[in-house]
């Protein structure tokens, strides 16, 4: 049984002291560098699905070698995760070494030196006073320079700048706080995005988004809060050359426990955040209430969320459709939405409701729903062209069979991001910590100073002190004279 | 003054800054080139002037757009050159005396200022998602670190050539000993190599006009070591507007992965001037290669990749 666990500890052992060098962790880190350059230059499927599509219609090889790599898929491939995994060891195991040694070294006494003639820095002086007033003296003037002193057996030993150990370790330890943080972070988050139309209430939970949402590997169901939210208004406001300005939106939450609700605003950079969840405002659109009657009875009612292919040009139509499949044949209703008609004629964004019109298109035949497809695009490979019209607001378009179109109302819609991160406060901790460690551990420098003060011949004393610097040696040649100087001044 | 005249003085003053940084930088290459002392005075004085009045053309940009003048290419990369002679002729030159290699760093800054050209749009608002405080705060230590880098690749570059030619001069006296060191097993100086080169290399000095290599070297140094914290605020700010703006931290946008790049290129020089047989030469091109991931984020990720900062 020895024998086995001694195998199996050896190449352990090895494997940890290899991971426990500096430069491994380095490496390491320079690694999940590499990687996330390979992330940035080859397209994310998480991210950008259809670059990736495009990448395999127009060159399958080099997309097949990238899939083969992983490298679609760089941040959440398993070996992406190895780094990290290993990264985070390598880091934790240079670090509890080095935390050991810097608090047992706190509760050291620094070392006596036997050759102060030895030192980079050197100078010694016949000074007319005791030995021992002269080494009070030297206490006191290494403690104003802010130095740690410690009676030796001959003298004294003085070191300053241990704040360049303490804080390149608050660093380091603060740098696996946020790499630990990420993780925790992202394995309890949950991420997805909520659409709302004006006066409707929306109930966060997993099946009420839009897509399902992205869940962390250790979300699970009861994590959803079951919040309410109802949307009172939405704004989007423009700068007159049409760029948008701001958009908000007006919200009313109530907790999943049915108290009181509480009124609040969403806008860009201004989330709201509710039991652990935070709503950020991300996108908008208009939602047209539009009823279809068939023989009088009411087949599809409500506001109809539209899109736009370009957000970024309010003078193009919106567009949304309706699916009714139980008529036969089945019809499918496109519709393009103009909020305001005279400007968009006019070759003007569209940005506030004036008259707004609707056009609509009827296609008839098989609308397909048994396979995957958008709620925004009628499949119209089984449809065929019926009839088309347009539509003011409160208006009312009668198709042949008894099929009536109404135009109600027109609503806006906003789509809030919704995210649960409960590693974000940790990472905030973490980066201010970071900081407060970087600072020092840059900024300071190292220097030991020894004293050594024996009686001279005469009636003096013999003063040696020598010293060196780890850090900016250039500028402590000065310091260090302007110290022998100050402590072989006596005062009479 | 109305908003057109303000744009008029900020397009004018702009120009006249690059043509006087122009004017500072070949006068330094003139001294560089034939050693007239008294050119440094007026390649100082004329550097200043059009740090002046590139001052102006930054305050009348800002008043009006009516907001922080860096909400673009064009604003930052003229903040970027406005920053770089300001930090070297106010700071460095100021502190370490180094009037020889003010051509150069001038001359990072009229490369900036052409870039800058480039990417000219006229003044205006800004898109809603820029519209936060933390935008002043990340983009203003952002310009700032990276005008500091960029000097501290400026000086890497210097200290390479002039590294090379002390070598090729002083051919037995360059390897790299051992540190004899009295203390702590594993306490090494950061600059020990340069310490000793110095000391090996004092024949080359005369030789050449610039600093010696190990001068270049510690100033590029401490240009880094002081731009890093920086940067890394920078990098955190970013991480909190993102969380406010985008709803995550960090997203592996573009932009932020070339920030990481860069800021673990830099860690990485930071750590191998620590390190036995990674100082000197290896740990400057460690330094070139965050440079290189700096500039790629300024240039190819704002104009090629699409990101979230694209509008940047």
């Amino acid at each position: 049984m020895a024998s086995t666990s001694e195998a199996l500890y050896r190449p352990l052992a090895s494997v940890l002291r290899t991971l426990r060098s500096m430069r491994t962790a380095l490496i390491l880190l320079l690694v999940v560098g590499a990687a996330s350059v390979a992330g940035s230059l080859v397209p994310q499927a998480p991210t950008a699905p259809a670059a990736v599509a495009d990448l395999f219609a127009t060159r399958p090889l080099l997309a097949r070698v990238y899939r083969a790599l992983g490298l679609f898929d760089v941040y959440g491939s398993w070996w992406f995760t190895l780094t990290y995994v290993l990264l985070l060891i390598s880091l934790a195991s240079c670090l509890v070494p080095r935390t050991r040694a810097l608090v047992r070294g706190m509760r050291a006494r620094p070392q006596p030196v036997r050759d102060l003639n030895g030192l980079r820095h050197f100078a010694e002086a016949v000074v007319p006073a005791a030995p021992e007033a002269v080494l009070a003296r030297s206490r006191s003037v290494l403690r104003r320079r802010r130095f740690r002193v410690a009676a030796t057996d001959p003298g004294l030993a003085a070191e300053k700048g241990g704040a360049r150990e303490w804080g390149s370790l608050l660093f380091h330890w603060s740098l696996f706080l946020i790499l630990v943080g990420a993780v925790y972070g992202k394995g309890f988050g949950l991420r997805g995005v909520a659409t709302i139309v004006e006066g409707e209430t929306w109930t966060e939970a997993h099946a009420s988004y839009d897509l399902p949402p992205e869940e962390g590997r250790f979300f699970t169901e009861r994590m959803h809060t079951g919040l309410q939210a109802r949307l009172e208004d939405f704004d989007a406001t423009y700068y007159p050359d049409g760029l948008p300005r701001d958009f908000v939106s007006r919200v009313e939450v109530t907790g999943a426990d049915g108290g009181p609700s509480t009124p609040s605003e969403i806008r860009v950079n201004q989330p709201l955040s509710v039991e652990g969840l935070k709503l950020f405002q991300q996108g908008y659109g208009w939602a047209p209430v539009i009823e279809v009657r068939h023989q009088g009875r009411l087949v599809a009612s409500g506001p109809v969320v539209f899109v736009t292919d370009t957000p970024n040009d309010q003078r193009r139509p919106w567009r949304g459709v309706i699916k009714l499949p139980s008529l036969e044949p089945q019809i499918g209703l496109a519709f393009r939405l103009l909020p305001d008609p005279l400007a968009g004629l006019a070759g003007a964004p569209m940005l506030e409701v004036r008259d707004p019109f609707l056009t609509w298109r009827a296609w008839r035949g098989d609308l397909r729903l048994t396979a995957a497809q958008s709620v925004f695009t009628l499949d119209t490979t089984g449809l065929e062209p019926w009839l088309d019209g347009g539509l003011g607001l409160g208006q009312t378009a009668e198709l042949p069979g008894g099929i009536e179109i109404t135009f109600r109302d027109l609503r806006e819609y906003t789509q809030l991001l919704v995210k649960r991160d409960p590693g974000t406060g940790l990472m905030l901790v973490a980066a201010i910590l970071l900081l407060a460690g970087l600072v020092p551990a840059l900024a300071s420098s190292r220097r030991r100073v020894w004293v050594r003060a024996v009686g001279a011949d005469g009636a003096g004393t013999r003063l040696q002190v020598g010293g060196f610097a780890l850090q900016r040696r250039a500028a402590f040649a000065e310091e260090f004279d302007d110290l022998a100087r100050e402590l072989s001044r006596v005062e009479r | 003054m109305s908003d057109g005249a303000l744009t008029t003085t900020s397009n004018v003053t702009f120009g006249a800054a690059l043509m006087l940084y122009l004017a500072a930088a070949v006068v330094s290459f003139h001294y560089l080139a034939y050693r007239r002392p008294g050119s440094l005075g007026v390649g100082r004085a004329v550097a200043l002037i059009g740090l002046a009045t590139h001052a102006i053309s930054v305050v009348t940009r800002g008043l009006a757009a009516g907001r922080v003048p860096w909400g673009n290419m064009y604003e930052y990369a003229s903040v970027l050159g406005l920053l770089i002679v300001g930090a070297y002729l106010l700071v460095i030159e100021r502190v370490w005396r180094t009037e020889a290699v003010r051509g150069f760093a001038i001359g990072a800054a009229v490369l900036a200022m052409a870039g800058a050209i480039m990417f000219y749009v006229p003044p205006g608002p800004l898109v809603p998602a820029l519209n936060s405080y933390w935008l002043r705060i990340h983009v203003v230590l952002a310009v700032l670190a990276s005008a500091l880098f960029i000097l501290g690749a400026v000086f890497t570059v210097l200290y390479l050539v002039q590294e090379r030619r002390e070598r090729r001069s002083t051919p037995a006296l360059v390897t790299e000993r051992e540190p004899a060191l009295v203390g702590a097993a594993g306490e090494r100086p950061e600059d020990y190599a340069t310490d000793q080169a110095e000391e090996a290399r004092a024949p080359a000095r005369a030789r050449s006009r610039l600093p010696v290599a190990a001068e270049l070297d510690r100033m590029a140094y401490r240009t880094i070591v002081f731009a890093f914290p920086i940067w890394t605020m920078a990098v955190i700010a970013g991480a909190i507007w993102a969380e406010q703006a985008w709803g995550r931290y960090w997203g592996w946008d573009p932009k932020e992965v070339w920030s990481f790049v860069t800021w673990v290129a830099f860690a990485g020089y930071l750590h191998a001037r620590a390190t036995v047989g990674w100082r000197g030469r290896r740990a400057a091109v460690l330094a070139l290669v965050g440079f290189g991931a700096l500039v790629f984020n300024l240039v190819v990720v704002n104009t090629v990749i699409a990101g979230l900062h694209s509008y940047a």
